[in-house]
């Protein structure tokens, strides 16, 4: 058979079989498109070239393209047209491209939502037979940029091991450990995720973990662990907060001057990812790409979180459980970014703010929730939220087996948690704060205490609000309030080594030494590697004359860490007290090599070398 | 070729042919297609497996919905495999039979794969979507087309496990000799249509 007539016969067995084929099918639409109206004034037919491509360029072909997250390329008249039925649907419905918020008086940066005129293009185009149109009205190829989105990034990090992602299942949650590359403070002006295949990836979350709590849960070193949610705590005060988001399709965010996030020595990074299985096993293996810039962080901005997990308890059933929480703003921010959060019963999700003046603004407004395409949505210009301001959120879940997203069949009682089948009424707000000239306090603190006294109102055993307010009070010198909510945070989690250390250090500061003793050894029992808490109990026992135990702790701390001044210098003071000043110089000597500033050790030092 | 091209290749008698061609295909369930197995040969899937049960599942190799069907659509032919004849169809007219060789491997299915670029099949089996399901029986008669089983409701509609099983519960009812009335579940998924 030559080739010419069986492409011939094949083209024309389709448009004869057609006809009948639509008759019993009933599609009218698509009969009645055969011959498009060409009176003089009816409009000109929907072509790609002209009206689909400018749509398709802007707001798909960024993820539908070779190498990207989208399932299928978008580039070129024959793509389209091979998915034409499915764009329409998916567009119609507004699955694709994916964008959750109603568009508000507030707009987004990089808004990824197609206007109705839009859509009802699409449909036109496909019920009028698909048109390729004029070659001279196609606009150009937008321009990718392949590889890395910002160029060379100054660091790559590779995760260690790679995940396996199972061929079937249900969603995934793995998190990637990545140690820091620094070996001093740097400062990060972006960092790009490359979470893998991008198929796979629905999106993923990068965590500054500056005690590295995430390695723990690691098996073995590099290993990574599941986990859908991740709680990251800090043992200083520390609320810089930026949002490090990815999802296909999303370009890499510059922070701009003065906003470089601090990546201190011994940070871990962690990545959150949410995978989907793709029918076939897979393996994971994320680089991240960061960028450092020489201008260090002069703007601070912190993340505020509305919640209320405490009110989340769903009964099996409940079509719409309304979860709410509000918080009024103690001083002036703008606000950067918003983050709502929810599990798979989410629903309607919406936050407000309503200012001093009484009028109202909607935030953002989620009226079909869908987890699988949460983001950080940025707004393009900041918004001015003056002191006074109240932040609302109110959260709607649909726990029926209406909810076909519901993962309890049948549905049972839901309450807050981590786990896929657990909730969440999490509202994330990145706000910069602004300075006032009739504060005297940095205003980031004063939104912390006020965040931390709205969690104790809303639930007074909250550990966490505890801590932070006993922090910042000790930061500010108020050790007696600083005290009591220590002993708060302690009695919720007597064994936390964190808690018990920063508490020892408190009593310490507050003269109370012997009281400091069990909080920082029952720090040590949780973790003995624990250097701060090593550090201070050696300064514990030396204040109470017990050198032989000090100075064990300081012998055990700078094993831990020999690169600390501090540690040296008391530990020679320790041997000095026990009589050992040859091992004393040694420890001095090592801690003015370690800091030769170290006003201490050189006191110390020049009284051992030349004794009146 | 088959024993219907030499009709075709004349020109002047093409149209009369294909004209009976269509015919033959709304009216009769069980004609011989002219789908292809993967060295380009004609292939019938009902003369390969005579008096069975044949179980025709269309996908396609850049269709994400298929594609997160392939275990389950393996599982469901291995665990049939002595009562029902289960063949992948590919639909499209670009997916060589290289890309599908491919596509069979990445995903582990060592079920057999036909394509069906004329759209034959698709046709006989009232086929809409990819991932999408034709039952026969064993008299070849079409009993069930459409959705493999309820994971998703829409796009970005999924469960985390299906709750109802259409197309196992129809090879089942096929198999056992139950006579059914052609029944019909929606797919979600690709569009065949967009093939053409």
């Amino acid at each position: 058979m030559t080739v010419g007539p069986e492409k011939l016969v094949r083209r024309l067995l389709v448009l004869a079989c057609f006809m009948p084929l639509a008759l019993t099918v009933g599609n009218r639409t698509i009969a009645k498109q055969e011959t498009p109206p060409q009176s003089a004034g009816a409009p000109p037919p929907i072509t790609f070239n002209r009206d689909i491509a400018p749509i398709l360029f802007r707001t798909c072909a960024r993820c539908h393209r070779p190498g990207e997250a989208g399932p299928f390329s978008l580039l070129t008249y024959a793509d389209a047209k091979s998915h034409a039925r499915q764009i329409a649907a998916v567009t119609k419905r507004r699955f694709m491209p994916p964008w959750l918020p109603e568009p508000g008086q507030l707009k987004f940066a990089d808004e990824l939502r197609l206007s109705d005129n839009e859509i009802a293009r699409i449909q036109a185009w496909v019920e009028q037979g698909t048109v390729e149109g004029n070659p001279s009205d196609l606009p150009s190829m937008p321009k990718f940029v392949e590889g890395w989105q910002l160029g060379k990034p100054d660091v790559v990090l590779k995760a260690t091991n790679s995940y396996a992602l199972p061929a079937s299942g249900s969603d995934n949650y793995w998190n990637f450990v990545f140690r820091a590359p620094v070996d001093r403070t740097r400062w990060l002006k972006a960092m790009e995720i490359r979470p893998g295949d991008k198929r796979l990836v629905h999106h993923a979350n990068v965590l500054v973990d500056r005690q590295q709590n995430g390695r723990r849960q690691e098996q073995e070193p590099g290993d990574g662990f599941g986990g859908m949610e991740l709680t990251i705590e800090s043992e200083v005060f520390d609320p810089d907060s930026h949002f490090l988001f990815w999802k296909p399709g999303s370009i890499p965010y510059v922070e701009p001057d003065g906003m470089a996030l601090r990546l201190d020595k011994d940070t871990d990074l962690i990545l959150n990812t949410h995978l989907q299985p793709s029918g076939k096993p897979e393996t994971i293996q994320p680089t991240l790409g960061l960028y450092f810039t020489d201008k260090p962080a002069t703007l601070h901005p912190i993340l505020l979180q509305l919640e209320n997990d405490r009110m989340l308890d769903i009964p099996a059933g409940d079509k719409h459980f309304v979860v709410t929480d509000e918080f009024t703003l103690p001083v002036d921010v703008d606000l950067l970014a918003i983050y709502p959060h929810a599990h798979y019963l989410g629903k309607d999700l919406q936050a407000h703010a309503k200012f001093p003046d009484g009028r109202s603004e909607t935030l953002i407004h989620i009226p079909d929730w869908n987890l699988s395409w949460q983001a950080v949505y940025r707004y393009s210009q900041p918004v001015k939220l003056p002191k006074g301001t109240t932040i609302s959120m109110n959260f709607a879940y649909d726990n029926s087996d209406g909810n076909i997203r519901n993962p309890n069949d049948p549905p049972q009682r839901v309450v807050a948690g981590n786990r896929a089948v657990d909730e969440m009424a999490h509202l994330w707000l990145q706000v910069l704060p602004q300075n006032s000239p009739q504060e005297k306090d940095d205003p980031r603190i004063l939104i912390i205490e006020a965040m931390s006294r709205h969690k104790l109102r809303k639930n007074p055993e909250d550990f966490e609000a505890h801590y932070n307010l006993a922090a910042l009070l000790m930061g500010r010198g108020e050790i007696s309030e600083a005290l009591a909510h220590f002993t708060q945070a302690n009695r919720i989690k007597p064994n936390e080594a964190t808690v018990n250390n920063a508490f020892g250090a408190a009593l310490l500061a507050a003269g109370r030494t012997e009281e400091s003793v069990p909080h920082l050894t029952a720090a040590l029992n949780a973790r003995p590697n624990y250097f701060d808490a090593r550090y201070n109990l050696g300064n514990a026992l030396a204040s109470l004359g017990d050198f032989r135990g000090a100075l064990a702790q300081f012998q055990a701390a700078v094993r831990i860490n020999p690169e600390d001044a501090n540690a040296e210098a008391n530990l020679g003071s320790a041997f000095a007290e026990t009589g050992d000043l040859k091992q004393a110089k040694l420890h001095y000597e090592r801690a003015l090599h370690l800091n030769p500033n170290h006003e201490l050790a050189r006191e110390n030092l020049q009284q051992i070398n030349s004794p009146h | 070729m088959g024993e219907r091209l030499p009709t075709l290749r004349l020109f002047s008698r093409f149209v009369v042919a294909i004209v009976l061609l269509c015919t033959a295909l709304v009216v009769s369930t069980n004609s011989q297609g002219l789908a292809i197995d993967l060295a380009g040969k004609p292939f019938d899937p009902f003369r390969a497996a005579p008096g069975k049960v044949v179980v025709l599942i269309f996908v396609r190799t850049d269709c994400p919905i298929s594609n997160r069907y392939a275990p389950m659509i393996q599982q469901l032919g291995n665990d049939r495999v002595d009562r029902a004849a289960f063949f992948l169809v590919y639909p499209s007219r670009k997916e060589t039979a290289e890309a599908i060789r491919r596509h069979l491997k990445e995903f582990g299915y060592t079920l057999a794969a036909i394509r069906d670029p004329q759209h034959i099949l698709v046709k006989q089996s009232a086929a809409q979507i990819t991932p999408e399901a034709a039952v026969f029986n064993a008299k070849g008669q079409l009993v069930y087309h459409g959705r493999i089983d309820n994971l998703y409701e829409d796009f970005g509609h999924a469960r985390k496990q299906a709750t109802t099983h259409e197309l196992a519960d129809a090879v089942e009812a096929a198999t056992a000799g139950k006579s059914l009335s052609a029944s019909a579940t929606p797919a979600v998924g690709c569009y065949i249509s967009d093939l053409e």
